[in-house]
């Protein structure tokens, strides 16, 4: 099992980079939304109730290829980025002798997730 | 210029007597323009003989005098034994097996940095290559292109980095921060054609994949190299020969 994350290391590793950039994007803006700007009275919270969101998703994006990408790809990549800085976290902690388990089992959790997403998305 | 007395614990350790380390201390009156260096050097000279240390420059060159000070891996000479307080503790360089008293043992190292083949490699000997060579005899390089490796080459070999690097600490054969930097500055050298030589070492299990991106590397550097980064560009490096490979799939080193 290692041999195998050895061969898909730069695969893995270049998902989680992207992850690190999106989340971070994305955790900056949902900090500034939800801790600066809802509390301030700027942004109004019915902006992100559940059914303005649902109608966001299923009618404006519907049909919009990259737009669905764009959304898959925030679904998905910070799922790798979780999936191996948890594992590289576990082996900083002395975990080197069980990585290959621990590996599969996050980047499997990862990979459903990641199904999970890509189907939602699709069927938009 | 009046001295302030500080004490200084040292870390013994003799294998002919010693199990295992025990701490020494000694009274020591620092003069406030001391390096930590200084202070261990005066304990040698002047009140401990048999104190064993490695230090030669002292002017942050040679990279011989790193230690451990207060927890960190630091290099003496050019560390202010000012910035500590009245005691300070020195110990040999984490992550190494420990010869004696402040030596530590090099030879793991200096393996990991002989195996990245730190030296310009050509398809060609000189003499056959004539026609890459300019007029005075020398391979050409611009300014950016030196620029492209020119912090890596920075490296004195002093392994703070192994010391602070957290992965090294749990896999003692990972290739290591300064092993990576210095093979990566020679595939980033435009007169080097050795890269996909040095390919396997770096890509194989425990090498730059194996990194868990603390960074503390960087952080503990004396000389502003960034080995973080040299690791960090390798990585990238193995990415577009992976994705080469899918489009590519006979092309020389695609994704094996």
């Amino acid at each position: 099992m290692k041999t195998l994350l050895l061969k898909l290391e730069p695969l893995i590793w270049f998902m989680f980079g992207q992850g690190i950039m999106i989340g971070t994007m994305l955790l900056t803006g949902w900090i500034l939304v939800l801790g600066i700007l809802m509390p301030l009275g700027i942004v109004d919270p019915m902006n992100l109730n559940y059914v303005r969101a649902q109608q966001l998703f299923t009618t404006s994006l519907l049909g919009i290829p990259i737009a669905q990408l764009l959304l898959a790809a925030l679904l998905v990549l910070p799922l790798w980025k979780g999936a191996h800085h948890v594992r590289s976290l576990l082996i900083d902690f002395g975990g080197g002798e069980r990585d290959g388990i621990v590996g599969t089992v996050l980047y499997l959790i990862a990979i459903v997730g990641s199904v999970m997403g890509i189907g939602a998305v699709a069927g938009i | 210029m009046s001295t302030t007395e500080k004490t200084i614990v040292i870390s013994r350790f003799d294998p002919d007597q010693d199990e295992a380390p025990r701490k020494q201390e000694y009274k020591v009156p620092c003069d406030p323009s001391w390096k930590v260096l200084d202070a261990v050097n005066f304990i040698k000279d002047e009140l401990d003989s048999t104190v064993s240390h490695r230090w030669s420059c002292r002017m942050a060159v040679c990279g011989s005098c790193g230690m451990m000070v207060n927890g960190e891996p630091k290099l003496t000479c050019k560390t202010a034994l000012d910035e500590y307080g009245d005691r300070v503790e020195i110990e040999p360089l984490a992550n190494f097996p420990v010869v004696r008293d402040l030596v530590v043992e090099l030879d793991g190292f200096m393996h990991k940095f002989e195996s990245v083949k730190p030296w310009i490699k050509r398809v060609k000997e000189r003499a056959e290559d004539m026609e890459n060579f300019n007029e005075k005899g020398t391979y050409s390089q611009s300014a950016e292109e030196l620029g492209q490796f020119k912090q890596f080459s920075m490296c004195i070999n002093c392994m703070l980095c192994y010391s602070a690097c957290p992965v090294v600490a749990n896999e003692p054969e990972f290739l290591g921060p300064a092993a990576i930097a210095l093979g990566h500055r020679y595939n980033l050298d435009t007169r080097d054609e050795g890269t996909e030589e040095r390919h396997e070492i770096f890509r194989g299990e425990g090498t730059v994949f194996s990194c868990s991106y603390a960074n503390e590397c960087s952080e503990v550097c004396p000389k502003g190299v960034d080995p973080a980064a040299a690791v960090n560009q390798a990585k990238f490096g193995a990415v577009i020969d992976w994705a080469k490979g899918l489009v590519l799939p006979r092309a020389p080193h695609a994704a094996d």
